[in-house]
């Protein structure tokens, strides 16, 4: 039986550097851990994105940024500057860059398309359009369908299994 | 048979189209459906702006003066104040609240539209970047053509010039004469 890329968790953050949503995908451990986890992730970033300005690079992607006890986190940058964060779980198999691209695809697309819904700024001011408040509405509990989004993609990364 | 969607179709889904004919009927009748919505909304603040002051909590708004009211309709040309509509007078109060709505709907459908074409992209290198994809990607997505021409005084005035802007291109001139 292969083994399967585990997603144990997915972070959200603003331009702004502050959450959108954080989502674990793991029994039985805490979920604040995660929350460490994104807020010191975003440091590397920095790092990363300034490198990658300095050498001209024009990629999304920013690959494997650290590992700690039993997780991998991988970042990558969308071009509006929301920043993507997972915490696959710690296997000996070889993890595939392509693999990884398309989970963050999928997270992105899901992002988009949630953002996207127009009765988020129901009550907001019609004026406002770069209304923080209303990136960070999108994660919120009231707002069900970001989690249903990024829930569907951690089931279905249960199922693609890694080559060895 | 599982339920849960392959990570390569959630990744990179299929667009999804919209009759062309359809989507030019709604944007047509867009103006006047939105012409009523925001009269309905203008005239329940004033219903509920009637009330706290019939019930003392407000203090009644002077009538403005004459004078004053050609600089006002200047003024709510360049600003889109939602606030200082109401106390403007009927017809410009309106068009203001329309206006303002037609912008929120443009800005809404324009920065999502944005975010769509930017799926597949890198990062944007600088402002000059951006100011391309905008000229480049979403013009021709919008419009089918590209912008005729940028120009930039490298401090941070950019000029977009289209020869032959869709939207305008089909609105006679009277003044033309027609052989």
């Amino acid at each position: 039986m292969p083994p399967q890329l585990r997603l144990n968790a997915v972070a959200f953050v603003s331009p702004q550097n502050h959450p959108i949503l954080i989502r674990t995908f793991v029994q039985g451990q805490d979920e604040l851990k995660y929350h460490y986890i994104a807020h010191t992730s975003l440091d590397v970033i920095d790092e990363r994105i300034t490198a990658a300005i300095a050498s001209k690079s024009t990629e999304c992607y920013l690959n494997l940024l650290y590992t700690m006890e039993d997780v991998a986190v991988y970042g990558y940058m969308t071009p509006l500057k929301v920043k993507i964060i997972i915490a696959l779980a710690l296997t000996d198999a070889v993890v595939r860059d392509a693999d990884v691209l398309t989970i963050f695809r999928a997270l992105h697309t899901a992002y988009r398309q949630s953002v996207a819904n127009p009765f988020l700024r129901l009550n907001a001011p019609i004026d406002g359009y770069n209304d923080h408040a209303i990136l960070l509405a999108a994660g919120s509990p009231k707002w069900k369908a970001f989690r249903k989004r990024v829930d569907d993609i951690g089931k279905a990364v249960g199922a693609v299994a890694v080559s060895v | 048979m599982s339920t849960v969607p392959s990570l390569a179709a959630v990744a990179d889904p299929p667009p999804r189209y919209v009759d062309g004919a359809a989507m030019d009927y709604f944007v047509i009748e867009m103006v006047n459906a939105l012409r009523a919505s925001s009269a309905v909304a203008t005239a329940r603040t004033k219903k509920v702006e009637q009330e706290m002051i019939d019930a003392g909590l407000m203090p009644a708004p002077a009538p403005p003066p004459p004078a004053l009211k050609k600089e006002q309709m200047r003024e709510s040309m360049g600003s889109n104040l939602s606030l200082s509509s109401l106390s403007k007078t009927g017809r410009e109060g309106d068009e203001e609240e329309l206006r303002a709505r037609l912008e929120a709907i443009g800005m809404h459908v324009g920065a999502n539209m944005a975010e769509r074409l930017c799926h597949d992209r890198g990062l944007f290198t600088d402002t000059l970047d951006a100011i391309k994809f905008i000229c480049k990607d979403l013009w021709n997505a919008c419009w089918d053509k590209q912008v005729d021409n940028l120009r930039t005084n490298h401090r941070g005035v950019y000029v977009l010039q289209d020869n032959a802007f869709k939207p305008l291109t089909r609105i006679s001139d009277p003044h033309v004469i027609r052989s």
